[in-house]
């Protein structure tokens, strides 16, 4: 078994794996549960990866999968979010450098952003953390979650109008700042 | 383009996402229309909103995470075979090193559908997101009626574990209790115990035995006691849990009805 190959293949996506875990779940014990179950059904696997081709999306993939399989019934919205202490701070969060705007949000209160994106819908939240947080293009996020990329582009345009309804306090204030 | 085209594919534009038509049109609207630019700029700020709410996993979290993996890559390379203990022997793995008992554990990837061991599994992953709740008085009565003293839900402070309630369930077609209990690190540990048979082990015995499976970092300790069975599962360090159901085990045996 190329344990070497999986782990470089797939452990700097571990952060987007358990962000997203966390995002479907609401709490951190079965996004950990999540995260770990995603990647032994990754290693069984990993002879079926594609080199080259997109591995964070192939394991968002199998996560998606196996939360709606395993994890979602009875599951209710989540609203718990807790305490990041112990996140290793050497490690970087998935995706992306930082842009201008995004250095001038970064006083705002993310946990009210996380509290709104846990409002969403369960469709429009995955969109939501698969392209926008992640950084998976439209036609990558339809194929985890197994739709068409215009219901995933309509899902999103859906999802930001909501979350600019609640975010507006917040988004006015940078905007102000930006003037 | 009008503002409603562009409003239209506000989205699909601050992805990159139009094609190179679409795209033109949208950015000549753009420089000539300050509702649109300032809808754009909006939009551009949410998506660095959300994208700053991004939450690295916890070392911990990593930590077990490779942990399980290098454990069932080293499986895979080594498969080990199971090896089963009666509960003399299992006074006696105690004194032994962990890595005795976490030798003697069967990993399976997933338990087969239909079984009770999928059942027991779906039952652990169905709790709530504040855990259980308690039944109703009739339910209780019914537990008690079906299973005995073995409906009740044991104490495991002396485990560090506390209560966080239980309920009556349909497992597998037959009336289960489950308790669920947590740590003061979060750690969880589920006990479900019905009146029937224990599943078919993969060594083919049953019988007043201690049994074990692992799915991924889950461990879960099986055995009958009078005609009940016993599913204690948990996310806790496996030896604690051995112990727990070490010490269930012989209650169990000592506390049925004669």
């Amino acid at each position: 078994m190329d344990l070497e190959g999986f782990e470089a293949a797939t452990v700097p996506h571990m952060n987007a794996l358990y962000d997203a875990a966390l995002r479907l779940a609401g709490d951190h014990a079965t996004a950990q549960d999540l995260t770990q179950e995603t990647y032994l059904r990754a290693l069984r696997s990993f002879g079926t990866f594609q080199p080259g081709s997109n591995s964070r999306a192939w394991l968002l993939r199998i996560q998606y999968n196996l939360f709606c399989t395993q994890y979602r019934r009875g599951r209710r919205m989540p609203l718990i979010w807790l305490d990041e202490g112990e996140a290793d701070p050497s490690l970087d969060l998935p995706s992306h450098e930082p842009g201008p705007e995004e250095q001038t949000v970064r006083e705002l209160d993310r946990e009210a952003v996380r509290r709104a994106i846990a409002r969403l819908p369960e469709d429009f939240r995955m969109a939501v953390t698969l392209v926008d947080i992640n950084g998976l293009t439209c036609a990558e996020a339809a194929t985890v979650m197994d739709v068409p990329r215009g219901t995933i582009l309509s899902r999103l345009h859906r999802a930001r109008r909501r979350l600019e309804a609640i975010l507006m306090p917040e988004l006015g204030r940078v905007q102000a700042d930006d003037l | 383009m009008t503002c409603d085209d562009f409003q239209l594919r506000l989205t699909a534009y601050s992805l990159g996402e139009l094609d190179q038509d679409e795209l033109q049109a949208a950015r000549d609207h753009v420089a000539g229309c300050n509702d649109c630019a300032s809808r754009a700029l909006l939009d551009r700020q949410l998506t660095a909103l959300v994208r700053g709410s991004a939450v690295a996993a916890p070392a911990a979290t990593r930590a077990a995470v490779l942990a399980a993996v290098r454990a069932e890559a080293g499986r895979a390379d080594a498969p080990r075979p199971v090896r089963r203990r009666h509960w003399i022997a299992l006074a006696a793995a105690l004194l032994a090193a962990a890595a005795v008992v976490a030798a003697a554990l069967l990993v399976v990837p997933a338990p087969d559908p239909g079984s009770p061991l999928a059942a027991a599994w779906s039952s652990y992953h169905a709790r709530g997101k504040n855990g259980l709740g308690s039944p109703t008085e009739a339910q209780a009565d019914r537990l008690f009626a079906v299973l005995g003293p073995a409906s009740r839900t044991p104490d495991l402070a002396d485990f560090g574990l506390r209560k966080d309630g239980w309920e009556a369930r349909d497992l597998a077609g037959h009336l289960a209790a489950v308790a669920e209990y947590r740590d003061a690190e979060g750690g969880r540990v589920t006990l479900m115990r019905w009146r029937g048979d224990l599943p078919p082990m993969p060594s083919g015995s049953d019988g007043d035995e201690l049994a074990a499976y692992r799915w991924g970092r889950h461990t879960s300790y099986w055995w009958r006691a009078e005609g009940v069975v016993w599913c204690l599962v948990g996310t806790i360090d496996q030896e604690r849990l051995y112990k727990i159901a070490e010490h269930l085990g012989g209650e169990s045996e000592e506390g049925a009805p004669g």
